[in-house]
């Protein structure tokens, strides 16, 4: 499945470029940026940092409960996420710069609504759906649309590059652990 | 690119379509031809909702896999057999 996407999207990847002369330079570099996520290489690269950083948060004591190994971990996977994008990106920058800072940042009240005529990068219907897209992409809140969307293109790609290094890994660990040769420790109570 | 004041054009607009468009998976679009941005756009949000959900159900798993990858243990070997590969 994950070939058949790849050759659609740089198909249609091509056909976006073509469209827009000025800004295809730049277009083009970040696409190629983007492309990066669905290689081997940096899956593999990925693989190794997330590894390291889930022994780290194993051997640490600041995580007893299942619920808050979970979220370390999620914490974990999302750092090396934006350690591989290399500082490229906003959305990166953002989770590398916000730590633990991040869940105080959700909990924030929202500014209100800035006056429509301030913000004339969208039309009013796009403005909407254009915030809660911006809120979903780390340190894109406030982003205009067109800016939005190279972030959103890029975070989408390197999202899609996570899942697939942590379901591989989560696989070869659900293998090895039900293997029948020498007994492995009991697992921990789970806790749903 | 992310120096624009002014007010956004159709054309332009037509072009984030087509990109956005191109953002999301086969499965995910139901319309071959032109969708409107709005709705591509919210197709966006529930993507990466799922994309965010996929990854903490990941994380739960993988929480709970952690002690097979005590140092010694064979578990540990394979995996990075794979990396190694």
């Amino acid at each position: 499945m994950a070939d058949g996407e790849m050759t659609a999207k740089e198909r249609k990847r091509k056909r976006g470029t073509e469209s827009s002369s000025s800004s295809s330079a730049a277009a083009a570099a970040a696409e190629e940026e983007e492309a990066k996520w669905r290689t081997e290489g940096e899956q593999r690269t990925y693989s190794s940092r997330l590894i390291a950083a889930l022994r780290r948060v194993r051997s640490s004591a600041a995580a007893p409960t299942d619920r808050a190994r979970s979220r370390a971990l999620r914490e974990a996977a999302d750092r090396a996420l934006a350690v591989s994008a290399r500082g490229r990106t906003r959305w990166s920058r953002a989770i590398l710069l916000s730590g633990k800072a991040r869940s105080l940042k959700r909990s924030r009240v929202l500014r209100p609504k800035p006056p429509a005529a301030a913000s004339k990068s969208s039309r009013p219907p796009l403005e909407k759906k254009t915030r809660v897209l911006g809120r979903l992409v780390p340190g894109c809140r406030k982003l205009p649309l067109p800016s939005l969307l190279e972030e959103v293109s890029d975070y989408i790609a390197a999202l899609q590059m996570q899942v697939r290094a942590m379901s591989a890994i989560t696989e070869v660990l659900s293998a090895a652990n039900a293997a029948p040769s020498p007994p492995p420790p009991p697992p921990p109570p789970q806790t749903m | 690119m992310s120096g624009r004041g002014r007010r956004i054009t159709d054309e332009e607009i037509n072009e984030l379509i087509s990109k956005l468009q191109s953002m999301l998976p086969e499965s995910r679009r139901r319309n071959a031809g032109r969708v409107s941005a709005s709705k591509l756009l919210k197709e966006t949000c529930s993507y990466i909702k799922s994309l965010h959900r996929e990854v903490d159900g990941l994380s739960d798993r993988l929480a709970g896999l952690m002690d097979t990858m005590d140092s010694n243990s064979p578990q540990a070997e394979i995996v990075r057999g794979l990396l190694r590969s």
